[in-house]
């Protein structure tokens, strides 16, 4: 079936990001002068206002920030509904949003605050792989 | 003679993006807006985390976000070819007023790229907008849709951090549900003005529909309409007029994000920043306060916001009106207008908020049956004001006393 939420549409300052996306491999933009990673893509460093950036490939692993449950939505995602949506802190740093995967929605649990998860790849379109986050065993 | 603003500040340096007119690779607006400051600095020396104003013509806010600069002045002053020319007006004021020492005007616009490459980069939001802009691009592949996606969020932190429930939320919307019966144009008054209006319980929070985990519909504003306006003046005019003067006695804004994405702590908002430089204008402290308004676009912004003014301690905002001081005659009334949770909100609730404020401290909240009925009047003779925007993003706070 056709992927039916909306799709991210690629930006010259993001190519990077979804050209990793759709070989599978989660790349992060990170600062050669500070050497922090941030998320979102920037122009500058947001640390350190440098502009010599780098991309690089991370271990697509971190741990749930928060997270809610989504009853009303619309769209491709309102079919959906209830779904989980989280917070991730990446374990190089910053933070990611995604839906959540690999819990069950109609029973939310605190426990799933600090919970490892692993990234994944959705093809949405022949150039656009989404990454989701899926909960790994605690 | 020349006024007191004359000379009270200057321009110390000015630069443009890398490539202008007609650039080979076609740019967005926030790519020109940065190459830009990022030269005005370089030239001057001065390093963009000094820069504690932003004015820009509706772009502030990203910038900020960008830039990870959390701003003490905040002036998106969108008007046409002329905003920048204001923008400088209004930041020679806030440098002599010793609001902020480094003012950054910028502009960028992708009239020529934006052309070629249909719409995209101009930084336009909302259905149909920018599709480029890094929102649509990391956040609306998700789901999320409307303020409750993104508040729940916050909810789940504060109660996994300090062990709050969202019963401990419930009390907010119960309390204000309270205030709201004591005003006629409020939409939950009572019976009459909604079939769902009048008195709730804890209970009936609880069980409402869920809207997004932990929120249910009853822990979210309202959605109506609104138009509201203030005036305010000198103190010489202030003083001959037929209404009674408000003071201004402080004032402070602050910003921490822009995006969710962009928020470092979900259980804690630029009101801690925002109120710190309302108090100390006033002189007045969290202690000075008689009542508050508070922007209550759920509930648990008003009880995380509560924590940030420095009206409870971190963790325990909601225990405000969970132990009845917010309610009527109680210490320290909060929300008397009914909140955006049942008086009114209409997208942007910050003017209702100012309108309540007025007619507490000028004490005509219960004049007749228009503005309130027998006990929504307080005693108060001081009152913190706050507002939040976005996604727990902006907040700005007043202090106001009575005359």
């Amino acid at each position: 079936m056709a992927y039916n939420k909306p799709i991210p549409e690629p930006s010259p300052l993001t190519q990077p990001f979804w050209d990793g996306a759709k070989a599978g491999k989660l790349v992060l933009p990170r600062c050669t002068n500070c050497n922090r990673v941030h998320w979102y893509p920037r122009y500058l460093c947001p640390f350190c206002h440098s502009a010599d950036l780098e991309w690089f490939e991370a271990s697509g692993e971190g741990r749930v920030h928060t997270f809610a449950v989504q009853h009303r939505a619309f769209g491709g995602w309102a079919e959906e509904a209830p779904f989980v949506t989280a917070y991730i802190d990446l374990n190089e740093g910053d933070r990611m949003l995604t839906v959540l995967r690999g819990v069950d929605p109609k029973s939310p649990d605190l426990s799933w605050v600090g919970a490892r998860v692993r990234v994944e790849f959705e093809p949405a379109s022949e150039d656009v792989h989404i990454p989701f986050w899926r909960v790994v065993q605690a | 003679m020349p006024g007191e603003l004359s000379r009270a500040a200057a321009i110390v340096g000015a630069a443009e993006a890398n490539e202008i007119g007609y650039p080979e690779k076609n740019k967005t607006a926030l790519q020109l807006h940065i190459e830009a400051i990022k030269n005005v600095s370089d030239q001057t020396g001065i390093p963009i985390s000094r820069i504690d104003g932003i004015f820009s013509a509706g772009w502030s806010s990203e910038l900020a976000e960008h830039l990870g600069l959390h701003p003490k002045y905040i002036d998106t002053t969108s008007v046409g070819g002329c905003s920048f020319e204001m923008h400088v007006h209004h930041a020679l004021a806030a440098i002599h007023a010793g609001i902020i020492d480094v003012a950054l005007v910028s502009h960028g616009e992708s009239g020529w790229s934006s052309r070629n490459i249909g719409g995209r980069g101009s930084g336009r939001g909302g259905p149909g907008g920018d599709p480029w802009a890094l929102g649509t691009q990391f956040s609306s592949a998700y789901g999320l849709s409307g303020a409750p996606s993104n508040y729940s969020h916050a909810m789940t932190r504060h109660n996994h951090r300090f062990g709050t429930t969202p019963s401990d939320f419930a009390h907010i919307a119960v309390v204000t549900r309270e205030w709201a019966t004591l005003n006629p144009r409020a939409v939950m008054h009572s019976k009459e003005t909604h079939p769902f209006g009048g008195p709730i319980t804890v209970d009936e929070v609880n069980n409402a529909r869920l809207v997004a985990w932990p929120l249910t519909l009853l822990h979210c504003c309202l959605v109506t309409d609104h138009g509201g306006a203030v005036l305010i003046t000198n103190p010489e005019i202030a003083r001959g007029l037929k209404t009674k003067p408000v003071w201004i006695a402080g004032a402070g804004e602050n910003m921490s994000h822009s995006n969710m994405l962009e928020m470092e702590d979900f259980t804690a908002t630029s009101a801690a920043a925002s109120s710190a430089a309302a108090y100390k204008m006033a002189g007045m402290g969290p202690e000075d306060m008689e009542m508050a308004m508070i922007y209550d676009s759920f509930t648990v912004t008003a009880g995380i916001t509560a924590e940030m003014l420095g009206l409870a301690k971190r963790g325990e905002g909601f225990t405000l009106w969970k132990d009845g001081h917010a309610r009527p005659g109680g210490r320290l009334p909060i929300n008397t207008n009914g909140g955006g949770l049942s008086f009114n909100h209409s997208g942007m609730y910050g003017m209702q908020l100012l309108v309540e404020a007025y007619r507490q401290l000028s004490g005509t909240a219960e004049d007749n049956n228009f503005s309130g009925l027998k006990g929504k009047q307080t005693k108060a003779r001081s009152c913190i004001v706050n507002g939040t925007g976005g996604s727990l993003s902006t907040t700005g706070t007043l202090v106001l006393v009575a005359d």
